[in-house]
């Protein structure tokens, strides 16, 4: 997608022979367009949760929310948190936009240290006895990366079958039972320590909680703290986030004396991440961004008559 | 809950205690209850939503509470030997008691609480009655009160009809029918059915979390019946409620949150309010064991020739 809206801005923009803008100005404005109408969608959700309230939506291909829904979906991920030191603090992942659920894996069958020669899809390790604590289904975790997988059969006292290539020699992993899982629940600070001292709310390993923190005088607090504090282990805590999307970035190969040429097969290429629905309003959003740029105003204007357009007919 | 085999059931799978699932299935849990109310009640397109789970944790235990005061009649029982010092700690999940028996002869006989009391502080006075202090200001306390001293020594008088009555193998006159003595002041007449009770009678002290005995009570055997608030010590995991009032629950859940918040219509508290009654009422009636077969029982009676 990413090269078909260089062609139409650039086309839009480059009429009179004066509106080119360098393939670095353009990735800085696809990515803040990208990241405008990313944003957009959780306004959008929330816009037409209130018209369902209100009976204003309808379902099936009316069913606007589902497609936003999907959207917003394909940006979440889940991953183990990686510890703090040993206490009850994980560090979040640095891309998260959103923390949606943290999970606590509350059964730990088996821990320990791969060795032997690293085969692809097992896990080995001479000095376990998996068959009396591990069984199919089981979460295996990678705590040295933070990978995970499940176990797809047990070969043997000391080696397992994984449904992912995640352990090499020499890395630590954790096995959780893939049952007695219990959601975190996010609690703000201001809130936390009367919960604490809550005789019927107080966390527990059946109802945990966490809040967000961290902050020094010199950094962003980018981790979280989950009560009770007896939840210590170094991979108890799973979160399924949504993330940023990616910048996009328009890579080429340079001509000499002439126009850069695409190449979507350099390793540092990225497409938009949004759907191809989208085309219209991100040209729209970087021609508003490249008619600033170059002094355009017709061009500016013109961007934004359009997206008020396009908001106009989607709400 | 998940569902279980039978063998899950009657063995718990071969595990130590076999009888840990033994009626399970009459229950729901705690931890389903949250869950059920988040997925089903609360959300975009319900009427609750933003709230927290722990709000809603709270109002389920405390519905769980209050239906175990009385409407589960879930009724815990503990048997102790009262020793001599005519004692009964009260149990440990204990909320309040329903009866009190003494276990004697393979007979179980209600007692009475004593309508007067059977215990007492007493503060350590000199002799001219000035109340003596420590070092500190803190009044010196006696052991035991005179009161409590004599009821444990069994030379405490009772008004009840019990061995410690003044009246206990002493002699009287029986005129027309009623009986007569020289001592006590004025003339008594007839039974004060209040205290005609000839068990040991109990006073409990709720702050001191004991129930203290008549001298009657001292090395025998006390069954107390008694409800809990169905907390189980704190163990959320073993928190259940009966299934007949699972509905009620969420109802109750969805009432209180709807009536604590900001900007919802009368008109919607009410319906969760009556939603709420009916619900109960409706797990009170299933839960109260009217059974034809019982009541049968009890009819079969009706026809009984009165002397």
């Amino acid at each position: 997608m990413i090269n078909s809206v260089r062609n139409s801005v650039l086309s839009i923009i480059n009429k009179n022979n004066y509106g080119y803008i360098s393939p670095s100005d353009f990735n800085l404005f696809a990515e803040q367009a990208q990241m405008d109408l990313f944003e957009d969608y959780f306004y959008l959700y929330n816009s037409q949760i209130v018209k369902e309230n209100k009976r204003l939506s309808g379902s099936g291909y009316a069913d606007i929310t589902k497609g936003l829904i999907e959207v917003i979906d394909s940006f979440s991920v889940e991953t183990f948190l990686t510890q703090v030191g040993v206490a009850n603090t994980y560090n979040l992942p640095v891309d998260y936009y959103l923390i949606d659920k943290i999970f606590y894996y509350s059964t730990l069958l088996d821990s320990g240290s791969t060795d032997g020669a690293t085969t692809a899809f097992k896990l080995i390790d001479s000095t376990a006895s998996f068959t009396s604590t591990v069984s199919v289904g089981s979460i295996v975790v990678n705590t040295t990366d933070t990978t995970q997988a499940y176990v797809v059969a047990v070969d043997s006292a000391t080696q397992l079958s994984l449904s992912a290539n995640i352990m090499a020699t020499g890395e630590n992993f954790s096995i959780y039972s893939n049952t007695n899982i219990k959601e975190v629940e996010r609690v703000t600070q201001n809130k936390i320590f009367r919960l604490t001292n809550s005789n019927l709310t107080a966390p527990t390993t059946s109802y945990p909680a966490y809040v967000l923190g961290g902050a020094t005088s010199t950094l962003l607090g980018n981790t979280i703290t989950v009560y009770p504090s007896s939840i210590t282990g170094a991979a108890d805590i799973k979160t399924q986030y949504v993330r940023y999307p990616r910048p996009p970035k328009w890579t080429y190969t340079q001509l000499t004396g002439g126009e850069p040429l695409f190449n979507p097969n350099a390793a540092d290429f990225q497409d938009f991440e949004l759907p191809d629905s989208d085309e219209p309003m991100i040209i729209n959003k970087i021609l508003e961004y490249a008619g600033l740029s170059i002094r355009e105003t017709a061009v500016s204007r013109f961007g934004s008559a359009q997206e008020a357009e396009e908001n106009k007919q989607e709400n | 809950m998940a569902y279980l085999t039978g063998y899950q059931y009657y063995e718990n799978s071969g595990t130590a205690p076999q009888n840990a699932n033994w009626g399970s299935y009459q229950y729901v849990s705690l931890e389903d209850i949250v869950n059920n109310f988040m997925l089903m009640y609360v959300g975009n397109n319900e009427l609750l939503n933003n709230i927290e789970r722990y709000q809603v944790l709270f109002h389920a235990k405390r519905a769980i509470q209050e239906l175990n005061y009385d409407a589960f009649k879930e009724i815990k029982i503990l048997e102790l030997d009262v020793c001599n010092n005519l004692r009964f700690i009260l149990p440990p999940d204990y909320v309040n008691y329903v009866r009190i028996s003494l276990y004697k002869g393979g007979m179980l006989y209600p007692l009475t609480e004593n309508i007067q009391t059977n215990w007492a502080s007493s503060y350590l006075q000199d002799n001219n009655c000035k109340v003596l202090f420590d070092q500190d200001g803190n009044v010196l306390q006696a052991e035991f009160s005179q009161l409590d001293a004599d009821r444990i020594a069994g030379t405490k008088k009772s008004i009840y009809l019990n061995p410690s009555s003044p009246y206990d193998g002493r002699y009287g006159w029986n005129v027309d029918g009623c009986w007569y003595f020289d001592y006590g002041v004025g003339a008594r007449f007839g039974l004060n059915t209040e205290t005609a009770n000839s068990n040991p009678t109990y006073k409990i002290d709720k702050k001191a979390g004991v129930i203290n005995f008549s001298s009657g009570m001292a090395n025998q055997l006390c069954i107390i019946e008694y409800v809990s608030d169905g907390m189980e010590n704190g163990n959320d995991s073993s928190v259940t409620v009966n299934k007949m009032f699972e509905d009620y629950i969420y109802a109750y859940i969805k009432f209180v949150i709807l009536n604590s918040k900001f900007g919802v219509q009368e008109y919607i508290v009410n319906r969760a309010r009556k939603d709420k009654s009916a619900l109960l009422r409706n797990a009170k009636i299933r839960l109260s064991d009217i059974h034809p077969g019982r009541l049968l029982m009890n009819l079969r009676g009706q026809d009984k020739w009165l002397k």
